[in-house]
């Protein structure tokens, strides 16, 4: 946590902060999919409330919050009450795990007559060396919250839905984790701060013991693992449950799957925790593939120095400097979450047999083929990025 | 007296010995095919505690890797138990292990 | 201190869990028991120093095997579970009797066994590149046995459950 008050504090503001920031964007998210859709379908959308139905969130949360609470009989209670909860705690801590700037280094200083520092604060909740497999696992564990749903509230529908979303989830994780495998060999890192370090510079590689560099391209990874992207963006729709695989709450065939028999704000959870999945998986794309905080070719050195040079302390500009990259990087997030609600009302529902299909007949090997590819290439041509 | 307050290989052990009986007390007292699959989890868990125990405090990687089969071994031992009992509730209707004592001699 | 903390929460809830395990009566809560207690054993392997482990715990285990026997137990309405215990009182003591006896000697030799490895050492942190060259090297041969067990397992699993139960049987 830290080695005095000073640091300490920071550390648990800045996890509160990260927390806050994953939850604020839900309302503004659920905006964005209103009017979205709306415009994608060439109708209005809410538009009354508010300029541009902006403050229509404010109704729904009152609404919300003063709805009946309700119980189905013969339910059982805790686990009931317990999946809406679980459902936001994965998507929170996992997006804890991803650097959303960078590090702010702070040198020493007075404050309250003491000296403090020099401290280096990090842009994210905790940081752990296998960064990406652990946020791995603890989004795997998104799928007890639909199970608990399914049970708790004793309905049929939502026991199907919540079989439907196991299953789906258990067929997915593997290609979503294979899929990753190909970039991690070669970035031969599991920790994200040391992918986005990789990821800076044009794009140069070695291959077959010649340098190779393209000036007009930024290092990213999607330019080495393009397929890998392409089958990560497809399980990452699958684990967090959006159309075109929303087979866990297919309305026209489960009234609406595991959250048929909730309401209110035990509702208003489980969108918080589809919504908190999605930032994730939008983060680990953006930081695995298209290089995390930092901005193509050597604008992001430049544009922090500028903002350094505009402040005459050093620690202002120095956190000034990161809350740009920050911007940087939720404009990214924000790009993907986009993609993820056009995705949602351009293409229609899959039927559960293509579901399955496409999980272990089409994207598990095709994950396989990529990952054997790699490091076959990584063998011969010698080691990229 | 001092009471030693560091966190020893003897607090693990303790521990997974719990954890391992408690497992084994699952299989002897449960009757249900698969909460007896689970008890075997459980001590398989254990034994897993021991590994990384001794491996932490011998600073040898060996017992992580022999973690990491156990790990794969019990998934592939949960899989073909569930098969089983999935198979044996879809023929018999049943799970209770009383139900197959007919299967004696 | 916030090792030792840590530690004593993270060991009660384990064997708490460990215990709902056993004692209760739906094997639905059995199996959620179960969850908990994979994840606080999971925690342990944190506190050991040994994340990738953990994770791993926490993928397989809690994200992959314990999903399946929820799954598997949602597909089987066990809500009419009889006979949850086996044999009758005098048998379940005896049974409970021997058990506890044996973690009391497993405790007890733990506790009487000098033991040499607590000294207090600053411990090197490893990376996962260790672990994956040891896996490679020392232990190919039974990774390579552990690939076609995989590979074997799910071929059985598959031909075990096209056999058809019921009236359909062949």
């Amino acid at each position: 946590m830290g080695s005095d008050v000073f640091e300490i504090t920071v550390n648990v503001i800045k996890m509160l902060a990260i927390f806050l920031l994953m939850v604020q964007l839900v309302p503004i998210l659920v905006w964005v999919e209103r009017r979205g859709s709306a415009f994608i379908q060439n109708r209005f959308g809410p538009n009354r409330v508010g300029p541009l139905g902006l403050t229509q969130l404010l109704a729904d949360a009152v609404k919300f919050l003063f709805k009946e609470e309700f119980v189905p009989p013969k339910s059982h209670a805790l686990l009931y009450y317990a999946a809406p909860v679980l459902a936001l705690v994965p998507g929170a801590i996992a997006f804890g795990g991803i650097p959303l700037s960078m590090p702010i280094d702070i040198q020493p200083f007075q404050m309250f007559g003491s000296e403090w520092g020099p401290y280096t604060f990090k842009f994210q909740s905790y940081d752990l060396d296998i960064g990406i497999l652990f946020i791995l696992a603890i989004s795997s564990l998104g799928a007890y919250a639909l199970l608990l749903a399914g049970w708790g509230s004793n309905n049929k529908y939502s026991l199907f839905g919540a079989l439907r979303a196991s299953a789906q989830m258990i067929s997915y994780e593997l290609a979503m984790g294979l899929s990753l495998v190909g970039m991690l060999m070669l970035y031969q890192t599991l920790n994200f701060s040391n992918m986005i370090e990789l990821q800076k510079g044009p794009l140069h590689f070695m291959f077959f013991g010649k340098e190779i560099l393209i000036p007009f391209l930024p290092n990213w990874g999607i330019f080495y693992q393009p397929l890998g992207f392409l089958l990560f963006a497809t399980a990452a729709f699958a684990e967090t449950n959006r159309l075109p695989f929303d087979l866990p709450e297919a309305e026209g065939e489960l009234v609406a799957g595991y959250h048929t028999e909730y309401g209110g704000l035990k509702m208003l959870l489980f969108y918080i925790g589809e919504y908190g999945h999605m930032m994730v998986a939008s983060a680990v794309m953006v930081t695995f593939y298209f290089g995390g905080y930092e901005l193509p070719f050597s604008l992001s050195d430049s544009l922090t120095s500028a903002v350094r040079g505009a402040f005459s302390s050093v620690n202002l500009g120095n956190v000034m400097a990161a809350l740009v990259m920050h911007v940087v990087m939720l404009l990214k997030i924000l790009f993907f979450l986009w993609v993820f609600i056009w995705v949602r009302w351009t293409l229609p529902r899959f039927r559960y047999d293509q579901l399955m299909d496409l999980g272990w007949k089409t994207m598990l090997p095709w994950s396989l083929a990529n990952v054997l590819a790699t490091a076959y290439l990584i063998l011969m041509a010698g080691s990229a990025v | 007296m001092t009471v030693n307050m560091m966190i020893g290989t003897e607090h693990y052990l303790i521990v997974s010995a719990i954890l391992f009986c408690l497992g084994l007390s699952g299989i002897l007292l449960r009757r249900n095919m698969i909460v007896m699959l689970m008890s075997i989890e459980l001590m398989l868990n254990a034994v897993n505690l021991t590994f990384v125990t001794f491996s932490h405090f011998n600073q040898n990687l060996d017992g992580q890797v022999i973690v990491l089969f156990v790990m794969a071994i019990a998934a592939a031992e949960a899989g073909v138990g569930l098969a089983l009992a999935v198979m044996l509730f879809k023929k018999f209707k049943e799970l209770n292990i009383s139900f197959f004592e007919h299967l004696r001699g | 201190m916030a090792e030792i903390v840590l530690f004593y929460f993270l060991a009660a809830a384990t064997v708490a869990a460990a215990v709902g395990v056993v004692m209760h009566e739906n094997p639905l809560l059995c199996a959620l028991h179960l969850v908990l207690s994979m994840l606080g054993v999971a925690g342990l392997f944190f506190l050991l120093q040994a994340p990738f482990v953990g994770a791993v715990q926490i993928m397989v285990y809690a994200g992959a095997v314990m999903v399946l026997f929820v799954l598997v137990l949602m597909l089987i309405d066990t809500n009419k579970d009889d006979e949850k215990f086996s044999g009758g009182n005098i048998s379940a003591l005896t049974k409970g009797l021997s058990v506890g006896v044996l973690s009391g000697l497993l405790t007890s030799i733990i506790l009487r066994t000098p033991q040499s490895l607590q000294r207090s050492v600053t411990y090197e942190a490893y990376e996962v590149i260790d672990i994956a060259k040891l896996l490679f090297t020392k232990y190919v041969l039974a990774f390579e046995l552990l690939g076609v067990l995989l590979l074997v397992i799910p071929v059985g699993v598959v031909a075990l459950s096209r056999i058809r139960g019921g009236t359909h049987d062949r």
